[in-house]
């Protein structure tokens, strides 16, 4: 007798319902018989026996009736039982997987870690990406509906200028001549400012908003509330602040008696009102500590600054009300900002105004790291197929080592579909197993990339969250289905008989086609990101050797912050700001005389800093050329100035001591500017009126090269420099030094020097130069870093694809190799035959892979610095370290083919 | 007790008498039918379709497993057992079952007693 499970398992008997009735009859008949037998052998006749055995069966009903009913409980326990067989059937197949699985730790691994780094480099970029893109900032409601606002201004004969900077006539121009917001709040940007006093002062951020901005973003207080209307009102506000979560656990321990006290910044007392809820980082993710009312702003950039056009500094932001669309707002902005226009600012009168998305950067572009994260999602999305590709083909291969298992299988009647789940089952679970080391990954991986290449984003909450776990899953699941799909289809499709007959050795041609075309995919792939990868790693190798004219690694920049002076009158100003620039000069010559100090400076305008445009007549010139990089731009320099920032001099004498308030008036002018204006001619001993039309003019007695002045990316422009103290109009000194040996080591001892010079002065800040280029640097630090790892990944995976499907490929053709052999090949043929392949499959992938990548290079290029997207030698270089890789990946195979013994291999039929 | 008046079988008590009758050898449907009738001398009131219903819940419960096999007259028929759960459900049934029949009967044979 055969067990009922495993009749059902090789399908010898159907369950179907007519079935199920048949043998409901089968059973009553006997029955009947039976009982009619019984009955006649006690003495009734046949007929009789008949009536009295149909009886009994059913006495109540009738026999059609029970029949009925018992058929119906047949049927029932058959759907019952067919489930509960059906469940069991799965969690067998599960064990077998596993077991399977288990069986060979090896490929597990493999495969695993294979999906894992695939799943897992997804992971961990669709968390940055949902941070930076999907979600919004913390505590902000419906940021989407929130619309950054932005200035375009047509400047005749230099071009189209955007930017997020506008004066708060246009903010008020906003809120009161629109209906397409349901709030419009403006803000400036992060300053940093001195919190207490003297040597105990700390440096914290401090941005300035108007009233209605923590309403339009829709945050709630944690504690106190938020700014009035009443209280934020031109032309004085009231001396108010809004404490951050951090710096209110950092600086007050969390103390909630801190409502109502008053803090000290920048000298002056501010009443601090509320605290904004954990982890609230504006609207921009970028560290606060401060929020004061715009109106209370000390000094304000004008004494007329909420009505005048000239002076720029706020940022705007809106919430559009329901079914406003960023068009129409923008529309709507830019008449009511035409409508309010009185003609003070000629470039105006053409303004357009749009309304961009909150991640936009402050020159209306997508923020380069939201788009390189996306490029970045992209490009870890193809590392999850090439590992994909991989893995199936890893799956293949091993379901043609299992043919004949599996033929066997089919044989014994287990049913196409129960094999497709059985390899489908194989593929989800070794995705999931991935999926779960993938999370691990995603761990390390979002946390490298948070720290190391966005330091500037202030991030909140792990990286790993709800959503991501989702995400992963998801990409899990989708991962298994890939993968366990091919081989599953490829298997139940298999001949029956053939496979019984051959075992794994011919395993079919067709096989073998589809997993080279796999590994080509692979090969292809890889070449697109490795491309990727070269592309980058060239373009911040270009921004690294940049010549930026100056040699900001090497210099400090230091500003202290001065205690609130309550000068009042001009007079008392004056008086201020010439002890304050005594206190420098003594600084200056203190630290001079350091011996820790190769060359120190004052300047009043600083690349990546500050930027200076005066007034400007020359000799020959009834108005200058201009040049789309703007200008030309000002700096007052003492005389080491160009040996402390390592500007080279190129022409002509620098300034000495001598040049100097009072000395006769010189400049010193740049190459553009020497080329600009003085084609074909020496500049030196021509004139400049620098600021008045008045005689005398500066006499131009030196040329130096050109330096960048904000960006690495900048069109050049006209730079003029004039000794320190020779300067009318312009302002805000920094003390720059060029310490020897590493600079930040010498802060402290800088800071100590300063601080001698004037003991009363607060916070004494200290920077290298370069921490100001290096955010414009990090983009593509990021975008060489990410493309580098996962470029690198790729060719790991697809290097190990190869050398799998390469060894499969020989192994399969062992027998023809033993024929060859027998025949008379050598060693060195056979070697040549598998190199060949294997070099060949490879081959192809590259010529694909470099063709994608010419064609994609258009998308990329943009992003790049300094180099083509179809750079030749990123194109060579690629294709040659992947060719090396191929070959090295079939040298083994190619190798072990060799070894090949030939009676073996002929007997082994 | 004569065949004629059988007491109506109380309900659930089936499933316990079926699977005592499998606890001795596998049966099919008849065999466990002329089995009990000839335990009770007839004395249990069941059609013969209720016993079937009876086999196809236990089979679906687990409690018994069918198979088919030859009768001794060479006739296809449905062989019921009781599978190690049946056994086990068997057990606990008697045990309900005595204490239950002993518990009625000590009710209802109580003599009067005075206070």
């Amino acid at each position: 007798m055969i067990r009922p499970g495993i009749r059902r398992a090789f399908r010898l008997v159907l369950w179907r319902r007519d079935n199920v009735a048949d043998r409901v009859d089968d059973e009553i008949a006997l029955h009947l018989d039976l009982r009619a037998a019984q009955l006649e052998r006690g003495g009734l006749s046949p007929a009789d026996a008949r009536a009295e055995a149909v009886r009994r069966f059913a006495a109540g009903g009738g026999t059609a009736t029970a029949r009925q009913a018992l058929v119906q409980a047949a049927s029932h326990r058959e759907t019952t039982m067919h489930e509960r067989e059906r469940l069991a059937a799965l969690w067998q197949d599960f064990r077998h997987s596993v077991r399977g699985i288990r069986r060979e730790p090896a490929f597990a691994v493999l495969v695993i870690v294979t999906l894992a780094l695939g799943i897992g480099a997804n992971a961990s970029m669709f968390g940055i990406l949902d941070r930076l893109l999907l979600r919004g900032p913390e505590h902000v409601v419906d940021s989407d509906r929130i619309a950054r606002m932005y200035q375009t201004t047509v400047v005749p004969g230099i071009g189209e200028f955007t930017g997020a900077t506008v004066g708060y006539v246009t903010y008020a121009d906003i809120r009161n001549g629109t209906r397409a917001f349901s709030e419009v709040a403006a803000y400036t940007g992060a300053q940093e400012m001195t919190l207490g006093h003297g040597a105990d002062a700390e440096q914290v951020r401090v941005r300035w908003v108007t009233w209605s901005y923590f309403p339009l973003l829709r945050v709630r207080p944690v504690l106190g509330r938020f700014f009035m209307e009443a209280e934020d009102r031109p032309p004085q506000g009231e001396a108010l602040a809004v404490l951050a979560y951090g710096a209110w656990q950092r600086v007050f321990g969390g103390d909630s008696a801190v409502i109502g006290r008053d803090v000290t910044l920048g000298g002056r007392m501010y009443a601090i009102v509320g605290i904004a809820p954990e982890s609230f980082t504006g609207h921009a993710r970028e560290p606060t500590d401060f929020w004061l009312p715009v109106s209370a702003r000390v000094p304000q950039p004008t004494d007329d600054w909420a009505t005048t056009r000239f002076a720029q500094w706020l940022e705007v932001i809106g919430r559009l009300k329901p079914g406003v669309t960023f068009d129409q707002a923008s529309g709507e902005a830019t008449a009511a900002h035409q409508r309010a226009y009185d003609g003070s600012v000629d470039y105006e009168a053409e303004a357009r105004l749009s309304m961009r998305p909150l991640w936009f950067d402050g020159r209306g572009q997508e923020a380069l790291e939201v788009s390189v994260s996306r490029w970045l999602l992209g490009v870890s999305v193809i590392v999850l197929l090439i590992a994909c590709a991989n893995v199936a083909n890893l799956l293949l291969a091993r379901a043609v080592k299992r043919r004949r298992e599996i033929a066997v299988r089919l044989a014994l009647g287990i049913g196409r579909a129960r094999l497709l789940r059985l390899l489908l089952l194989e593929g989800v679970l070794l995705a999931g197993a991935g999926g779960a080391v993938g999370v691990l990954v995603a761990l390390w991986g979002g946390q490298f990339v948070r720290a190391t290449l966005l330091p500037n984003v202030e991030w909140s909450g792990a990286p790993v969250d709800g959503r991501m776990l989702l995400f992963t899953a998801a990409a899990t699941m989708l991962t298994g289905i890939l993968v366990g799909l091919l081989p599953a289809l490829m298997a139940s499709r298999q001949n029956l008989t053939s496979a019984l007959k051959e075992g794994s050795r011919q395993a079919g041609s067709a096989r073998g086609g589809v997993r080279i075309g796999l590994t080509v995919a692979q090969a292809a792939l890889s070449m697109v990101l490795l491309v990727g990868a070269g592309l980058f790693i060239q373009s911040l190798r270009n921004v690294r050797n940049l010549d930026l004219g100056i040699e900001p690694e090497r210099v400090l920049t230091i500003r202290p912050s001065w205690l609130a002076s309550g000068a009042r009158s001009p007079d008392e100003q004056e008086s201020e700001n010439r002890r304050r620039n005594d206190v420098r000069v003594r600084a200056l010559e203190r630290i001079r005389a350091h011996a820790g100090v190769e060359s120190a400076a004052l300047t009043i305008g600083l690349p990546f800093n500050s930027r200076f445009t005066v007034r400007l007549r020359v000799s020959g010139y009834d108005s200058l050329p201009r040049l789309s990089g703007g200008g030309p731009y000002v700096q007052a320099v003492t005389s080491d100035y160009f040996a402390t920032v390592g500007t080279r001099r190129t022409s002509g004498r620098v300034f000495t001591p001598a040049d100097r308030a009072g000395s006769e008036p010189v400049a010193i002018v740049s190459e553009t500017m020497a080329r600009t204006l003085w084609p074909g001619a020496d500049p030196i001993g021509s004139c400049l009126f620098v600021g008045s039309d008045e005689p005398p003019c500066s006499r131009i007695v030196g040329v130096v090269r050109d330096t960048h002045r904000d960006a690495l990316r900048e069109d050049p422009a006209m730079q003029y420099y004039i000794p320190f103290g020779q300067e009318r109009g312009i302002g805000g000194t920094t003390l720059l030094v060029r310490p020897r040996g590493v600079p930040m080591a010498a802060a402290e001892s800088m800071r100590a020097e300063v601080r001698a010079a004037d003991p009363t002065l607060g916070y004494i800040h200290v920077e290298t130069l370069q921490e100001r280029i290096d955010p414009q640097v990090r983009p593509w630090r990021l975008g060489a870093t990410m493309f580098g790892i996962f470029g690198a990944l790729a060719l790991l995976v697809a290097a190990v694809g190869l050398y799998s499907v390469m060894s499969y490929t020989a192994a399969q053709r062992s027998h023809e190799m033993g024929v060859r052999m027998a025949l008379g090949a050598e060693a060195r043929d056979i070697r040549r035959l598998i190199l060949r392949a294997g070099v060949g499959t490879a081959a192809a992938g590259v010529a694909i892979g470099a063709m994608l990548a010419w064609m994609g290079g258009r998308f990329v290029e943009e992003l790049l610095f300094g180099t083509s997207a179809r750079n030749g030698m990123v194109f060579g270089a690629v294709a040659s370290c992947l060719m090396i890789v191929a070959v090295a990946a079939s040298l083994i195979p190619a190798r072990r083919a060799t070894r090949v013994n030939p009676v073996v291999a002929l007997r082994a039929e | 007790m004569p065949a004629s008046c059988p007491l109506p079988l109380v309900k659930g008590t089936l499933d316990a008498l079926v699977l005592k009758a499998l606890s001795w050898a596998p049966m099919h449907g008849f065999e466990i039918t002329a089995w009990l009738e000839e335990r009770s001398s007839g004395g249990l009131g069941v059609e013969d379709s209720a016993l079937y219903q009876a086999l196809y819940r236990l089979e679906e419960r687990e409690l018994v497993r069918a198979e088919w096999g030859i009768t001794g007259n060479n006739r296809r028929a449905r062989y019921y057992h009781l599978t190690a759960n049946g056994r086990t459900h068997l057990r606990a049934e008697t045990t309900r079952w005595v204490q239950y029949a002993e518990l009625v009967t000590e009710v209802l044979t109580a003599k009067r007693q005075r206070a």
